[in-house]
């Protein structure tokens, strides 16, 4: 996803003159075809994230379309404040790009997680956030961005996930329907829908048919699929590395205190809690009951196989 | 025509007057801080600033102190930017003049301020996108507090600004000493702020904040190197322009009542704007 971010990244930036991207710092060798072709409008503002978006706030103002990138947890929670103050108050259209968001980083440790990422961005006013499922819904998203009058976040991956692979068209703010099923809904946020699709897949060459349904968007909400979700389906397991709180799973409780629907809704996510020992993301993933082995079970237990 | 020194002295005491009479009529105010920087405000705007908000060549001002803004919008008001009577809506609700400025309230401003420590980066952000359009006629000027550069993010900035030689950048410290409870010199460890400043590759000098003569001067001289950002030290008295606001702490907090209001007036000798 990192390289589609980049190559994104170089086609964007050919097609409107005013986009400028600042990294604090990072991206060793990822930028240097966009370094090559726009020269001036690369800016490395050092290890310095207040300064990063504030710079960024500046260029705005004066009509350019700043994207700032670092890794998810100094792209976030570091220059809260500026973020909050500058970009999101203003309402200024700076695309926050975070890399290695949630667990992308797991064995880096605790610093270097940011499960929280897509939370505290959903809590500012203004703000779009989206969490791309791979490579393919990453170029088609970022444009959709880049359209908007005013900021947004997006969360990239690593190197290397597959695309997501679906004739279901992406749209911002549209959960996408990946696989139709019966009586259990499965709702994936970001990356981890490339090891849930193909298991989905496999139960249902098993005859175990849960639905797969892909949030890319996390904010705005997309209630208009849920209802959909709430109507045909009679439970509902949210997927996400993601805290608890300002999770995809928090927000569609709300909404659904609102609504008369019966459906169950369900979580596997990230606890609130540091997750010490710097274990692989894939071990992380198991602890924490996000990954294709813990949802093959909980589907094979509610089908009763 | 730029005013004559003795007018600028003069404009000086009424808009001192008249951010105090906001401070009476609102009791909503950092008094203390908004008289510091008037003389910096009163020669800005009464003359080295190109601030007509419609003229995409003019300088861009950010008063960073954003909780200072009652000098700046009296100053305003004198040079007829917003009416005079905008003035007694001063931090009410709903006003154009909210106790710390919102651009969305008042569109003359630049950007909002209040919190501290965004006006330098947000200014260095301006600067590089003016030069990348090869726009080299406007200047950004930021109105800092000692205190505000207490902040991390100043020092970032101030990295940032010398790295690029935004040599239109400028930044002028209100530094009046003090701060929201302490005095500056000991929260700052008694250093310098223009060996600070140069120290990062600026180029700064230090003159009394509130003499007009001198804030004139050195505004005349900028940019003070080629290929560096400009910082003006302007040591500045708290609460000054009024000897029993001068240099007393409880300023920044207290709100005058009839008997200081009219002290304060028969003493700089000059009426208020507003009624």
């Amino acid at each position: 996803m990192r390289r589609a971010f980049s190559d994104t990244l170089v086609n964007v930036a050919e097609k409107n003159n005013k986009i400028i991207f600042l990294t604090g710092d990072l991206g060793f060798q990822v930028f240097d075809k966009f370094i090559e072709k726009f020269g001036a409008r690369y800016v490395n503002t050092g290890v310095a994230e207040a300064q990063l978006v504030n710079a960024a706030v500046g260029l705005a103002l004066e009509g350019w379309r700043p994207i700032i990138y670092s890794i998810a947890p100094f792209a976030t929670a570091r220059p809260y404040e500026q973020i909050r103050f500058g970009i999101a108050y203003h309402n200024l259209p700076v695309m926050i790009v975070g890399a290695g968001g949630g667990f992308t980083y797991a064995q880096a440790g605790v610093t270097h997680h940011a499960p929280d990422d897509l939370a505290l961005m959903s809590a500012l006013p203004n703000m779009t956030v989206v969490a791309p499922g791979g490579p393919d819904e990453l170029e088609a998203l970022m444009p959709q961005m880049l359209r908007l009058d005013g900021p947004s976040y997006l969360r990239v991956g690593k190197f290397g996930e597959p695309n997501v692979g679906s004739n279901s068209p992406i749209m911002l703010g549209k959960a996408r329907t990946l696989i139709k099923g019966e009586k259990v809904a499965i709702l994936t946020l970001g990356d981890i829908v490339s090891d849930i699709k193909p298991e989905i897949e496999r139960l249902h060459a098993k005859g175990i048919k849960p639905g797969l349904f892909h949030y890319h968007t996390i904010k705005p909400l997309d209630t208009s699929s849920f209802s959909e979700i709430e109507a045909e389906y009679e439970q509902a397991i949210v997927l996400e590395e993601c805290i608890p709180q300002g999770g995809l799973f928090q927000q569609l409780c709300c909404w659904k205190a609102t609504t008369n629907a019966a459906l169950q809704l369900k979580r596997c996510g990230a606890p609130d809690s540091f997750i010490l020992g710097n274990p692989t993301r894939e071990e992380l993933r198991r602890r924490i009951g996000v990954d294709a082995h813990s949802l093959g079970c909980i589907c094979k237990s509610i089908f009763g196989r | 025509m730029m005013n004559s020194i003795q007018t600028f002295e003069q404009n000086s005491k009424i808009i001192r007057a008249t951010t105090i009479k906001m401070a009476y009529d609102s009791k909503e105010s950092h008094l203390s801080s908004a008289l510091s920087c008037v003389d910096i405000l009163n020669i800005l705007f009464g003359g080295c600033l190109k601030h007509n908000k419609k003229n995409p060549e003019r300088d861009r001002f950010i008063l960073s102190k954003g909780h200072a803004c009652s000098a700046l919008y009296a100053t305003m008001a004198f040079y007829g930017i917003i009416p005079v009577e905008m003035l007694s809506r001063y931090s009410t609700t709903d006003s154009e003049l909210p106790n710390h400025p919102c651009k969305f309230a008042l569109p003359e401003l630049e950007i909002s301020s209040g919190s501290l420590g965004h006006g330098l980066g947000i200014a260095s952000g301006i600067m590089y996108g003016l030069r990348l359009d090869n726009r080299d006629t406007p200047r950004s000027i930021v109105l800092m507090s000692d205190g505000e550069c207490n902040e991390g993010s100043v020092w970032e900035a101030a990295m940032f600004a010398a790295a690029q030689k935004l040599n239109k950048l400028v930044a002028i410290v209100d530094n009046n000493g003090s701060q929201a409870v302490g005095r500056s010199d000991e929260l700052m460890g008694f250093t310098s702020l223009e060996d600070k400043f140069k120290s990062f590759g600026w180029e700064a000098i230090t003159v009394n904040g509130n003499s007009c003569l001198e804030l004139l001067q050195a505004l005349t001289k900028i940019p003070f190197s080629k290929d560096k950002p400009s910082a003006i030290i302007a040591k500045t008295i708290s609460g000054a322009g009024v000897s029993f606001m001068e240099n007393n702490q409880i300023w920044f907090y207290r709100q005058p009542n009839k008997e200081n209001l009219d002290a304060a007036i028969t003493e700089l000798n000059v009426e208020p704007l507003q009624k």
